[in-house]
């Protein structure tokens, strides 16, 4: 167990040597909220001096990491010198010098959808219907709150918390639930024609009851 | 953590803070892995809070670890206490002596060589809160030991204390010679001499002492995976917690901790606890219940079909 301090890049972002960029983008942003200031994960563990130190880690690995040219750089010196300590202080150093630095790549603030959290997603039957809560936790499984899909689908958000808590009564037309639950799955990458299908068919059902309760009253 | 050793599975269900949802995780967590067909016995370890029978729905028993722990009774297997689950058993921790509740060392290490001898698929141990060495002592012989707690700073500050103690204790166990066992200890003062803050301290200290020690102790890290599982979740962040404080486990200890999962939210927990019965049996597809059979599933794996008993080779 070494200190951070002491990791490759790779390490520090808790990434394999295969990572791809977006992986890279994905992980860095995570590290950055674990160890933001008054970060919850933190919490009574570590100093901000600390947390400091590994945040100005983290954005060095970041850096060499996220673009290409100067990774390549970065993976020959991991893998030309198998000399323990010499290669390890080396790696600590932007491997730029013989070159331009590279412009650094902007942080392209990427729709969080199909970022599914490892491990936690496709634990439900794939082919089983959506109702409002298996899109909730859906959704949740992949790290992404309401307000962010409002944003991405134009959606209104008091909608999309409707669709998620089965408020059939206070959603539109089908027509329009049917676009909201489309746009909502294929934000997260689920199966949107089968989100689309089972969750209106449960709309219709609901619906149907309704006013079948409806007309019991009249007669 | 360690190699499964010959025996019922054990699990320790641990956390720290009082009131972070571990009794009803325990309950849930083992009417779940009974369904799937695992004899289970789950065990109280709150003697000086018993209430894992009243999630489970079942009076106060008349029998419990107390008597054990009063040299009353001997034999675990009358202390079993049937639940309404067919092969799920419960060992209460009612009626416990006010005056000296925890039982001393040597009966906790009875107590958990009696675990482990019973007939049984799994043992689920739902810990009391704090950090008292008797929760620590089944935290650390369990094969699993999983830590509750929910995205709330009084939480995840206790949950790091558990942590912790959990650490040098079982750190301290691993060494071999007297004078790295002594220098741990001191570590475990957080205000100590030496100036010996993190583990990372500790390790260049033990290092420069004895390097062999340091070896050990390294491979002493790697073979401790604590399990992190998250309650009350209100949003994805919140899930998100569970990933940060498993990076943190791993920069600060230099553990490689396992997120078990999460359990949101959830108005039918409420409705569950007051009705006495276990929320898995009184909403079986709200959210949370989906959440706890996930959490139920991952904790089995690797226990072998049901039936045929756990899986001894390790």
């Amino acid at each position: 167990m070494r200190s951070l301090v002491d990791e490759t890049h790779y390490e520090v972002l808790e990434l394999g040597r295969e990572a791809s960029g977006e992986e890279v983008e994905r992980a860095y942003r995570m590290a950055q909220s674990t160890y933001a200031p008054e970060s919850l994960a933190t919490y009574s563990l570590l100093g901000e001096d600390d947390a400091a130190v590994l945040r100005e880690r983290l954005e060095l690995a970041y850096e060499v990491l996220s673009d290409p040219a100067s990774r390549q750089r970065y993976d020959e010196v991991l893998d030309g010198h198998d000399d323990g300590g010499a290669a390890q202080e080396r790696s600590l150093q932007l491997p730029s010098l013989e070159s331009e630095p590279p412009a650094p790549e902007p942080l392209r603030l990427r729709a969080p959808a199909a970022l599914p959290i490892e491990g936690f997603t496709d634990e439900e039957e794939p082919d089983a219907p959506y109702d409002g809560a298996r899109l909730r936790r859906a959704r949740l499984a992949r790290g992404v709150e309401v307000d962010q899909i409002a944003e991405i689908t134009k959606v209104n958000p008091s909608y999309l918390h409707f669709i998620e808590e089965e408020r059939f009564d206070d959603l539109p037309a089908s027509v329009y639930v049917r676009g909201f639950v489309t746009a909502y799955a294929r934000c997260l990458g689920l199966d949107a024609a089968l989100a689309a299908s089972s969750y209106l068919e449960r709309l219709r059902q609901h619906r149907s009851e309704a006013e079948e309760t409806r007309s019991w009253g009249r007669g | 953590m360690g190699p499964v050793p010959d025996g019922a599975r054990m699990i320790a269900i641990g956390g720290g803070k009082g009131g972070v949802g571990k009794t009803f995780l325990a309950a849930n967590v083992a009417v779940c892995i009974a369904r799937a067909g695992y004899e289970v016995v789950v065990v109280d370890g709150d003697l000086e809070g018993a209430n894992l029978h009243t999630c489970l729905g079942i009076p106060p028993p008349p029998r419990s670890l107390a008597d054990f722990v009063a040299n009353r009774e001997e034999d675990l297997v009358k202390l079993l206490v049937e639940t309404r689950e067919p092969n799920l058993r419960l060992i209460a921790a009612t009626h416990a002596n006010l005056a000296s509740a925890q039982p001393g060392h040597f009966q906790r290490v009875r107590l958990v060589s009696r675990l482990r001898q019973l007939p049984v698929d799994l043992v689920l141990i739902d810990l009391g809160a704090g950090t008292h060495p008797a929760v620590m002592d089944y935290f650390l012989v369990s094969d699993d030991g999983v830590i509750v707690f929910s995205p709330e700073p009084t939480s995840i500050e206790n949950a790091y204390a558990f942590l912790r103690a959990a650490f040098y204790r079982r750190m301290r166990l691993g060494m071999m010679t007297h004078s790295v066992r002594a220098l741990i200890t001191q570590a475990m003062d957080q205000h100590n001499e030496r100036g010996i803050r993190t583990p990372a301290d500790l390790l260049r200290e033990i290092e420069t002492l004895d390097p062999g020690e340091g070896v050990r102790f390294v491979s002493t890290v790697r073979s401790f995976r604590p399990r992190l599982l998250v309650n009350e979740v209100r949003t994805a962040e919140e899930i998100k917690l569970g990933f940060s404080v498993r990076s943190v486990c791993r920069s600060y200890f230099g553990l490689d901790a396992e997120y078990l999962g999460y359990v949101n939210h959830d108005p039918g927990v409420r409705r569950s606890v007051v009705a006495r019965r276990p929320l898995v049996d009184v909403q079986p597809d709200c959210d949370a219940s989906v959440y706890l059979q996930r959490v139920a599933h991952k904790l089995i794996q690797g226990l072998g079909a049901p039936g045929v008993g756990p899986e001894l080779s390790g």
